[in-house]
């Protein structure tokens, strides 16, 4: 009961330590101020992009639209044409090269250049059909992609695949911001406590399990409402976008125990990763020295193996990777959606990914209770497996 | 607390090859200032942190008794500790701290900072109570440190190393809070170096030297060891006197304690005679009487140990 207590107030303090309502509402202010300044900057170059003139030697004028270039011919005379670009009448000369290519006559860079070859490539196409003798019609079909028509025997999945889709990329999304964000916090404020000798007060008072677990609640607890704060900072945008240009959200479903186990991954790989992280800056005794920072970088490995996933749900190695803990957290959100695993799977999956948390956390308590006291030097990785393995009294 | 034992039974710690505490056995009783003394790496800090919890023995035992129920070591919500390596939050304001350190030893939020607020006022710091720790002076920071060690008025306060760092003001001014606490009736262990100081509230001692016990016993046992030839101490003008002072036939040893010469006579020396000669002889700033003192008692037994440890075995 005491160690419940000691956990309860430590993931009280973790939490208070970072959370600053003054922070969260000034990186919301930020979000929002870019996300404005962004699609401002958009809108006024989008204005003040400047017209382009071009003179046009021997080239029809490509199909409409022409946006914001303007077409003219060119005068026959050379001469004449250097003049018009040194006075700056046009910006370019368009001429035809000898291999049946564009000669672009210019003053300075073009940086127009990608629109204008998107716009000759039109040319070219229209001319080549014509050599072959295919109208455009034509080729349209010819490119055109067989039809497929996906009918579901369950009229009602068809409507919730998409939105679940999309709660399920965001769950991942969310599950690694969160990740990263309580990351820096568990490694910074971890090494922070070593370095400032706060340590033994705490140590002697509370259980080093109980202070591990505090602080990975705690930290996850602060990443999850920090990344929810940014959350709800892109949903504003997302309603002032939709009201803006009149996009209304398809109609959507969500199955109710799809979202669950949807959110229950993410919060389950949130404390499993951090768990790990935890005990990793208890063997480290400054981040910006230690080769071990780029551990940090491990979360990302189980997001980019289960592309697997993606290309084949419900294959050998897509089950595999859902049931491991290392990879489940993103791989059964993704076969949860994408495919149909059943109950049994699912439930395996939970509780092998709950056990490995679990295991996680006592590892980490035990690498925890020796590291967190060792100053200079750091553990090698045998030490840190027997530490992880041997049982102490406290 | 009615009752409260403390005993350790052969406690043995190494780190690596080496032996930080040597089968240590030893008793604190409920009430008692008990010291822990010894020259750096003597193995205190090791035993307070085994008494503590923090680490665990490797030999031997540590017997807790309190309220009718037994321990390994000493349980948190009974123990203040304010260790050597000290350390709190610099970025958090110092009350919330104080909070937070009076909650895990047991308070709830609103006790911990109505305590916090008392002693904070005590040391004089109640004005500073909202910044954060690292706004105070290296002196109030220490105040603060020993604030959060006896916020839940712990049955136990383990001291490491409390003068450490700190100006004689505020030593003496933690020397009459330990005072007040062992009215108040709390047990208190206390590792130090600084014999002076420790001798002014301890009531027991145990000296360790290389993890050993090499001395133990009450601080009047103590006195009674110390030698109790003559002594006087004396503050020459010229240097180059020391070598005439230390050929008289009544010094028997001669040690140079700052500007100070301390001179120990043989037994049976007449003070006023050897006074009366040495101030014809040698020029003297200052003469007088020296009283024996616990620190010598100390350094004698830590040296005599060393040099015993360093005889070749025959």
């Amino acid at each position: 009961m005491t160690n419940v207590r000691h956990v309860w107030i430590v993931t009280q303090w973790e939490f208070h330590r970072f959370f600053k309502w003054k922070d969260q509402l000034l990186s919301l202010a930020l979000f929002l101020l870019v996300s404005v300044v962004w699609m401002g900057a958009g809108f006024v170059a989008g204005l003040s992009s400047s017209a382009v003139t071009i003179a046009l030697a021997g080239v029809e004028a490509p199909p409409e639209p022409h946006g914001r270039f303007r077409f003219m011919p060119a005068p026959p005379d050379p001469a004449a044409r250097t003049r018009a670009l040194q006075d700056r009448t046009v910006q370019a000369v368009l001429s035809r090269g000898t291999d049946g290519g564009f000669v672009l006559l210019v003053t300075k860079e073009p940086t127009y250049r990608a629109e204008l070859s998107g716009m000759l490539d039109a040319v070219v196409r229209r001319e080549r059909l014509e050599v072959a003798g295919v109208t455009a019609a034509a080729l349209q079909r010819i490119l055109e992609p067989a039809a497929l028509d996906v009918r579901f025997e369950n009229p009602a999945r068809a409507r919730v695949g998409r939105a679940e889709k999309l709660v399920a990329a965001g769950c991942v999304g969310v599950m690694l911001i969160a990740i990263f964000t309580s990351l820096s916090y568990l490694l910074i404020g971890i090494t922070g406590e070593k370095q400032l000798r706060v340590t033994e007060s705490v140590i002697s008072a509370v259980s080093p399990q109980a202070w591990i677990d505090g602080k990975v609640l705690g930290i996850s607890a602060y990443a999850l409402v920090s990344v929810v704060n940014m959350i709800v900072g892109l949903g504003l945008i997302g309603v002032a976008a939709q009201v803006a240009s009149g996009f209304a959200w398809p109609a959507a479903a969500l199955r109710p125990s799809v979202v669950t186990v949807l959110l229950l991954y993410t919060v389950l790989g949130l404390l499993f990763w951090n768990a790990f992280f935890a005990a990793v800056a208890a063997t480290v005794n400054d981040m910006y020295t230690s080769s071990r920072s780029s551990l940090m970088f491990l979360p990302v490995l189980p997001v980019v193996l289960s592309v697997v996933v993606i290309k084949d749900p419900d294959g050998l190695v897509a089950r595999l990777l859902a049931l491991l803990p290392i990879t489940s957290a993103p791989a059964l959100p993704m076969r949860l959606v994408l495919s149909d695993p059943g109950l049994v799977e699912v439930s395996a999956s939970v509780a092998v990914l709950a056990g490995a948390v679990w295991v996680m956390r006592i590892a980490a308590g035990r690498i925890f209770q020796l590291g967190i006291l060792l100053y200079g030097k750091e553990p090698t990785l045998n030490e840190i497996g027997r530490w992880a393995t041997a049982r102490h009294e406290r | 607390m009615d009752d409260l034992v403390l005993r350790t039974v052969g406690i043995t710690k190494r780190f690596g090859g080496r032996l930080a505490t040597d089968s240590l056995t030893f008793h604190i009783q409920r009430g008692e200032v008990f010291a822990l003394l010894g020259p750096n790496g003597a193995g205190k800090t090791t035993t307070v942190r085994m008494l503590v919890g923090i680490i665990d023995p490797d030999e031997g035992r540590i017997e807790v008794r309190a309220d009718g129920a037994r321990f390994s070591s000493l349980p948190p919500p009974l123990t203040g500790y304010l260790p050597e390596d000290r350390g709190l939050y610099q970025e958090i304001p110092v009350v919330r701290s104080l909070t937070y350190f009076g909650r895990l030893r047991g308070l709830d939020a609103r006790e911990a900072g109505r305590r916090a607020a008392a002693w904070l006022e005590r040391m004089g710091l109640l004005d500073r109570q909202t910044e954060r720790l690292d706004r105070l002076s290296k002196g109030n920071q220490q105040r603060v440190q020993f604030i959060a060690a006896v916020l839940h008025r712990p049955a136990v306060a383990v001291l490491d190393e409390p003068f450490s760092g700190l100006d004689p003001v505020s030593q003496e001014f933690f020397i009459d809070l330990m005072a007040e606490m062992k009215r108040e009736g709390t047990t208190i262990l206390l590792s130090a170096h600084q014999m002076d100081l420790v001798e002014r509230v301890a009531d027991r001692v145990l000296l360790l030297n290389r993890g050993r016990e090499i001395l133990s016993g009450s601080v009047a046992e103590l006195h009674r060891r110390l030698d109790r030839r003559p002594r006087l101490r004396l503050t020459l003008e010229r240097a180059e006197d020391m070598a005439v002072v230390r050929a008289d036939a009544d010094v028997a040893e001669a040690a140079v304690d700052g500007p100070d010469l301390c001179l120990v006579l043989r037994d049976g020396a007449q003070v006023p005679a050897v006074v009366a000669r040495l101030v014809t002889t040698v020029q003297t700033r200052a003469i007088g009487a020296d009283a024996p003192r616990l620190h010598d008692v100390f350094v004698r037994a830590v040296r005599d140990d060393d040099n015993k440890l360093a005889e070749p075995s025959s």
